[in-house]
């Protein structure tokens, strides 16, 4: 089977929507509400057994009668139909996603949930779901939900919860990520996770993969996928379920040793998959890895510069708690800061520690200059800059903030190194600092600069950077 | 071909109604994939002890082989450090009569030469409902039974995997010499780690035919990795009567 066979299903020319009402308003109604509202270009082919017109599209009774191949259907009917109408769709149907409730996760439902499958292979057409919501893909204009963004962008998504997909397209974006795609697979029935997860290694379009899974029997394949891709995509992977379940009772000591979270974390170490454990974490490490160039060696020397003597100690803490090396700069680079004469209060060891008025000397070149040394700095391979927002927004005369990102930016471009750049915005809560926070992010997003809220969440994104350069350094050793 | 005689032995097990394959075949199937198990004559009593160990090197290990036995250091199943036949007669003789109080049967008695002294580690393996056969590596004793100090990878794993596992033990600094003590051969465990775990190794050649498997301990010296103690536990009898 062909790896392009789900690319009709992110960017369908010809859509067809099952379980939309010619007088009230379903799934289907909402749906075909979305796309148009999404800017949907293809054509869009409602099936209704006896509406001549639903949402003010020309409906047909089966897709049979619809006179050009469809490239997917979205079926929201009710469960028991879903089979036969899956036998319809033989020879008319490349991709069907099923939302419909009702199969393997009630009680009772696995029968028909095989039914499903079956009907699947028997016409011929590759069905994701069922128990799912939707596909979301902004280069092909295609959407379940509202208020999604339709800026394309390089991250692809595997999600088996449908609430949680959406929550990852509405906090990703407003996070700063740009998705290729999404799409939420629900019982996985017929179409695996491993099967899109090797759709997003293939499509040009996707740099960077990111799994919500609860566990649907295909760990062995997902295994076998990620570790042929030799890390060639970074991938984030969020396990929900991570509790015994469906294991024999250990009848030896490795029984009751292994967990079933063994297997996952064995999976992270094997294949250089970032395991992650919430939601936020997840959005975290997949803004690091959309934004930043994996370095041929594995991040280590990490040099904090920002304002505040406290957050500099937390921050450096942190650091060193997620494993990484914050030592002293090297003395050349000590002489150049001291070179600077920067005010009293400051602090040019390692953790850098200058007061904002400090930053903004010279017409704003201070920060920059301080920025050039660091990344200039020997060995180090990340540059985390935090800003206390409360304190620079109160110059209010300038454009603090923005410089201070202008002069990261400029650093990165032109870092012989190419170390990390990342920024931290600490703002208190206040509405407008939060405003301010939300535009800085994207601009800095936009350009590269992955933007957290703490020093905790930079230094665990970072950490999951390492992961994947230091996967990829092992498996570079191991074969030469 | 390693593969098709174990799965014989393991078929003939569970014919038998077993569950747990013998020690003395447990040692045989793995030595059959290349891991390192002591030397051993299976006895039927003390009569045969003299035959029988004349190619052994003592010090001598003697264990009671029994399906009704699983810890056998519990029951006083074990003796080690025996110097010759007419110690190892005794010490059998003792066994019987102890076990026999107990109501415990026993099949046959195992005579094996005593490995060199090592550092006890634990190699096993699990079939796992998500990933199939999982193969995992620990530091014996409390290590692995109180602090659960232990580390797993999906099979089939490559060498550079096993070395990883060990790693990333807690534990490790034992292996690589501490407080006076030499290091062990790694290289030694993790090929026996490979042998177990990895392409064409004991568990992804047996995964439909077992579901754990339990090396414990493995002692590992400065040139090698012996498996001294070894439990298959076989598969449901679903997969019987399969090609």
């Amino acid at each position: 089977m062909g790896r392009e066979q789900f690319t009709p299903m992110f960017e369908p020319a010809a859509i067809a929507v099952i379980g939309a009402s010619a007088n009230s308003v379903a799934a289907g109604n909402r749906y075909i509400r979305h796309l148009k509202a999404f800017g949907y270009a293809g054509r869009i082919f409602p099936v209704h057994p006896s509406a001549a017109e639903v949402e003010g599209l020309e409906a047909f009774p089966s897709v049979a009668s619809v006179p050009v191949p469809i490239d997917y259907a979205y079926v929201a009917v009710a469960a028991p139909l879903v089979p036969d109408l899956l036998r319809s769709f033989a020879g008319r149907v490349r991709v069907a996603q099923v939302m419909s409730s009702g199969f393997g996760e009630t009680s009772g439902g696995q029968a028909l949930e095989r039914e499903l499958a079956q009907a699947a292979r028997d016409a011929g057409v590759r069905v994701v779901g069922p128990n799912c919501l939707g596909v979301y893909c902004p280069r092909g204009r295609v959407t379940f939900t509202e208020r999604t963004s339709n800026e394309p962008g390089t991250v692809g998504i595997v999600c088996q919860s449908g609430g949680l997909g959406i929550d990852i397209i509405r906090r990703g974006q407003n996070r700063g990520l740009r998705f290729s795609g999404l799409v939420t697979v629900g019982n996985c029935a017929d179409v695996k996770p491993s099967e899109l997860v090797e759709h997003f290694l293939d499509s040009a379009d996707t740099s960077v993969i990111g799994l919500y899974l609860e566990g649907v029997g295909d760990g062995r394949g997902l295994f076998e996928v990620l570790r042929a891709a030799r890390s060639r995509k970074p991938v984030v992977l969020l396990k929900g379920g991570r509790t015994a379940q469906g294991r024999r009772a250990a009848a030896s000591h490795t029984g009751a040793l292994a967990g079933s979270d063994e297997g996952w974390k064995a999976l992270a170490a094997q294949t250089g998959t970032v395991p992650v454990d919430s939601l936020d974490s997840f959005l975290d490490a997949l803004v690091a890895l959309q934004c930043l160039q994996l370095q041929e060696r594995p991040t280590q020397r990490v040099v904090l510069f920002g304002n505040g003597g406290g957050t500099s100690v937390l921050g450096t803490d942190a650091l060193v708690r997620a494993g990484f090396d914050v030592s002293a700069l090297d003395p050349g680079s000590i002489a150049a800061l001291e070179a600077l004469r920067l005010p009293a209060g400051s602090s040019v060891l390692n953790p850098i520690d200058v007061p904002a008025g400090a930053l903004q000397q010279d017409e704003g070149r201070a920060a920059q200059r301080i920025m050039d040394i660091l990344c200039s700095a020997s060995g180090v391979d990340a540059l985390v800059m935090h800003v206390n927002m409360t304190v620079v927004l109160s110059f209010r005369h300038i454009d603090m903030l923005g410089n201070l990102i202008d002069a990261a930016l400029r650093t990165r471009n032109a870092s012989p190194s190419r170390a990390h750049v990342v920024l931290v915005l600490r703002a208190d809560g206040d509405a407008d600092v939060e405003a301010r926070r939300r535009e800085y992010r994207q601009r800095a997003v936009g350009a590269g600069i992955p933007v957290y809220d703490e020093l905790i969440a930079a230094a665990n994104a970072l950490s999951g950077v390492r992961h994947v350069e230091a996967y990829r350094v092992r498996i570079r050793a191991a074969s030469t | 071909m390693p593969a098709d005689a174990a799965k014989a032995v393991l078929r003939a097990a569970r014919a038998q109604g077993l569950r747990v394959v013998d020690e003395p075949a447990a040692k045989a199937l793995l030595a059959s994939f290349g891991v390192m198990t002591p030397a051993m004559r299976v006895v039927q009593s003390a009569a045969e002890i003299d035959g029988s160990v004349s190619m052994l090197r003592p010090p001598y290990v003697l264990k009671a082989v029994s399906p009704q036995i699983i810890h056998k250091s519990d029951v006083g199943a074990v003796r080690v450090g025996l110097r010759d036949a007419r110690e190892l007669a005794m010490a059998l003789d003792e066994m019987r009569i102890a076990l026999a109080a107990k109501a415990l049967r026993v099949e046959h008695w195992l005579v094996e030469e005593m490995a060199p002294p090592g550092v006890e580690c634990v190699i096993g393996g699990v079939i796992d409902a998500e990933f199939g056969p999982m193969v995992m590596a620990g530091l014996g004793g409390v290590f692995v039974e109180v602090m659960r100090d232990v580390s797993f990878r999906i099979c089939p794993i490559e060498r550079r995997e096993a070395l990883e596992m060990l790693g990333e033990l807690r534990g490790a600094p034992l292996l690589r010499g501490t407080r006076g003590r030499p290091p062990v051969s790694l290289e030694a465990l993790a090929d026996a780690l490979v042998r177990i775990g990895g392409e064409g190794g004991v568990l992804p050649s047996l995964a439909g035919e077992l579901t754990e498997i339990d090396v414990n301990p493995l002692i590992v010296t400065g040139d090698r990795a012996i498996a001294v103690d070894v439990r298959i536990v076989l598969g449901a009898p679903a997969s019987e009567g399969a090609p």
